[in-house]
């Protein structure tokens, strides 16, 4: 029991509860089952964007260019769809098989040409949507086939098959980090990649992977978002990596590399995706809705920080008593 | 040829710099003849140029620390608003020349109330950079969405306009307060004694403190600076467009950063200089403007621009690959220490 509540995730699921029930309290409506599920539905697709996020903050690494690349995998599962029709199959394949490619070129850029993740995939970033809107032209893609949009309404048990694609994707990047070699390496090298390289690990490999499997996270995600909102807008990815980032950040992973964990991510996309319904559904007005939002995202860092460094100060004084 | 050596060995980055900005003014004249090196076009980019320059300085010192600045657009926007308000307020409109005085002052105090709360819990509580701006930025939109309604302010004294528009003695007044911003960063930066603490703390915090450098004032006065030099780019931008928003600049976050790692600043914190910064903000400007004005869309100007980026940063890796390779000729010893 002492072990659960000294966890990190428990501070995080401590805030989310106090919050839903302040937020039951104002309006009823936010415990319904189908509001919550319509949440959980609605946050998918950072979820799992959340989820190819996490093994890059783990590795001490960014990517920038995830908003980038759900926009070029959705557009061109897209226009495959409507052009050639196909089937789920084929979709998902392009989908995930264009983010990967995306992914693996920040990959090798970050290991073999050694540019900082953060630059490099600010560049790839702009490159890529640069690329969308010249093809795109910024215009929606419609008329999708039926097949696909009867795919986005199936529902399994009550629930949408896009909340069981989640937690499936979540419980892979689970195992694959806790019980996979290249998991565990993904945790070394976030640590220190100096260490990592020296007990075996390659690292170069390790880096490509997890750009990889990012951008591969951000493929999926992108038929996703198309199957739940039944159009294509290459517009409506801008400025999705940070909300990303903040949410991966908030579950616990820290930006300096070597911490973070697949519940804690998930906790810190609910954490955000709570905010914003509950503002909603609490009647803030829409201009108060971002500062409460800013002021919670620094208190929340700050608080996680400032815990930390006590943590450190009782260690410290431990060891001098000893 | 002394010199030329000295400038080789010491400046070869802002060389390098000069070289491609050079290249890349001929390249764009050659590309569309006759409207490039028209009077008109050069004084457009001397106009545009410096809001972007501003906001790319104050990013500059925030990365020097090893840190980041990402709600700087925001800061330049909200301290906009201010001397918004303040222009549009019944003593300005009574005293038009103390209300400009006073909206430039209102501008300043909000950007330095910015600064002071991006810096204290950067400095004192201890958050990493980029989450504290990233949550700052979403707080001071908030609070220029909430000042303005999600609308733009208009209506600003004509005297006012000439801060954004005006020339002085022919050169466009935005120009010159680029300029005069250039020369006192490089004199805080690079000739000031905070300035040799901002290099020190982005090399390494835990030993410049521990040789009793207040590290933390150090980078509290780092975020000032940065929000002062972005609320310089909001006056511009505010009197160029002749109103106030939210949304206003917001793509020179990117931009910017880019800019500074262009100019040679490491992203990781204790290199750079302004004159690598300044140069390549002309890049980006000209680059931008000339394929604009070639007919290019604004697409392949986001693609150009990435491209530049990622080719500079590895023709860079290439060199400092060789040349460690040609100092570590002949030193196992070192190598095996490196590795």
């Amino acid at each position: 029991m002492s072990r659960i509540l000294k966890k990190k995730e428990f501070g995080i699921f401590l805030v989310i509860l106090v919050l839903s029930s302040i937020l039951t309290m104002i309006n009823r409506v936010f415990i319904r089952p189908d509001n919550l599920i319509d949440v959980a539905k609605g946050n998918v697709v950072p979820g799992i964007m959340a989820l190819g996020m996490l093994p890059v903050l783990i590795s001490g690494g960014i990517d920038l260019s995830v908003s980038s690349t759900i926009a070029l995998s959705s557009v061109i599962a897209g226009k495959i769809m409507v052009n050639y029709g196909g089937n789920l199959f084929v979709v998902l394949l392009v989908s995930l098989g264009v983010g990967a490619a995306v992914g693996a070129l920040n990959g090798i850029i970050i290991a073999k040409l050694k540019i900082p993740p953060i630059v490099a995939t600010l560049g790839t970033m702009s490159i890529i949507l640069g690329f969308v809107m010249k093809y795109t032209n910024g215009d929606w893609i419609t008329n999708l086939p039926e097949w696909f949009k009867s795919f986005g309404v199936i529902k399994v048990a009550g629930l949408p098959i896009q909340v069981l694609i989640l937690v499936l994707a979540g419980a892979v990047t689970w195992f694959a980090l806790n019980y996979t070699l290249t998991g565990r390496g993904i945790y070394a090298v976030g640590g220190s990649p100096s260490s990592a390289l020296r007990v075996g690990y390659n690292v170069d490999r390790i880096q490509v992977f997890i750009y990889t499997f990012c951008g591969a996270m951000a493929g999926l995600a992108g038929v996703i978002h198309t199957s739940i909102v039944q159009q294509v807008d290459p517009n409506t990815f801008n400025g999705m990596e940070l909300k990303v980032i903040i949410s991966v950040v908030i579950g616990g992973a820290s930006t300096m590399g070597g911490i973070g964990t697949v519940l804690g991510t998930f906790l810190g996309v609910a954490l955000m995706a709570i905010l914003n319904n509950g503002l909603v559904l609490a009647k803030v007005p829409t201009f108060w809705q971002k500062i409460v939002m800013g002021l919670i995202i620094v208190f929340a860092v700050s608080f996680d920080v400032i815990n930390r460094k006590r943590e450190k100060a009782k260690l410290e004084r431990v060891d001098v008593e000893e | 040829m002394k010199l030329l050596q000295k400038l080789r060995s010491k400046h070869s980055n802002e060389l390098i710099l000069l070289v491609i900005l050079v290249g890349v003014v001929l390249l764009m004249g050659i590309l569309s003849p006759g409207k490039f090196y028209t009077k008109n076009n050069l004084l457009t980019m001397a106009a545009q140029m410096p809001e972007f320059g501003l906001i790319a300085l104050g990013m500059m010192v925030a990365i020097l620390t090893g840190g980041i600045n990402l709600s700087i657009t925001n800061v330049a926007t909200l301290s906009g608003i201010a001397a918004a308000f303040t222009l549009l307020s019944d003593f300005t409109q009574n005293y038009p020349g103390p209300g400009i005085v006073l909206a430039v002052v209102s501008s300043l105090i909000v950007a330095i109330l910015t600064g002071l709360f991006n810096g204290v819990f950067v400095a004192y509580v201890g958050v990493a950079a980029m989450l504290v701006t990233l949550g700052s930025m979403t707080l001071f939109e908030g609070i220029g969405l909430n000042l303005t309604k999600g609308g733009s302010i208009a209506g600003f004294p004509p005297s006012f306009m000439k801060l954004g528009n005006g020339n002085l003695l022919g050169i466009p007044v935005p120009l010159l307060i680029y300029l005069a911003a250039i020369i006192v960063s490089y004199f805080m930066l690079e000739r000031s004694n905070w300035g040799v603490k901002v290099y020190m703390t982005g090399c390494n915090e835990v030993a410049t403190r521990f040789s009793g450098i207040n590290t933390r004032r150090t980078l509290l006065k780092v975020y000032v600076f940065s929000s002062v030099m972005a609320s310089l780019g909001g006056l511009v931008m505010i009197s160029r467009y002749n109103s106030a928003k939210v949304d206003y600049g917001s793509s020179y976050m990117m931009q910017s950063v880019a800019a500074v790692v262009l100019g040679g600043t490491s992203i990781n914190g204790g290199h750079g200089t302004v004159l690598g910064t300044v140069i390549a903000v002309a890049i980006i400007q000209v680059t931008s403007t000339g394929l604009n004005l070639y007919g290019a869309e604004r697409y392949d100007i986001d693609i150009i621009t990435g491209c530049i980026l990622v080719g500079v940063l590895t023709i860079r890796f290439m060199n400092a690959k060789r040349q460690s390779a040609k100092l570590l000729k002949g030193g196992g010893a070192a190598q095996r220490a490196n590795v």
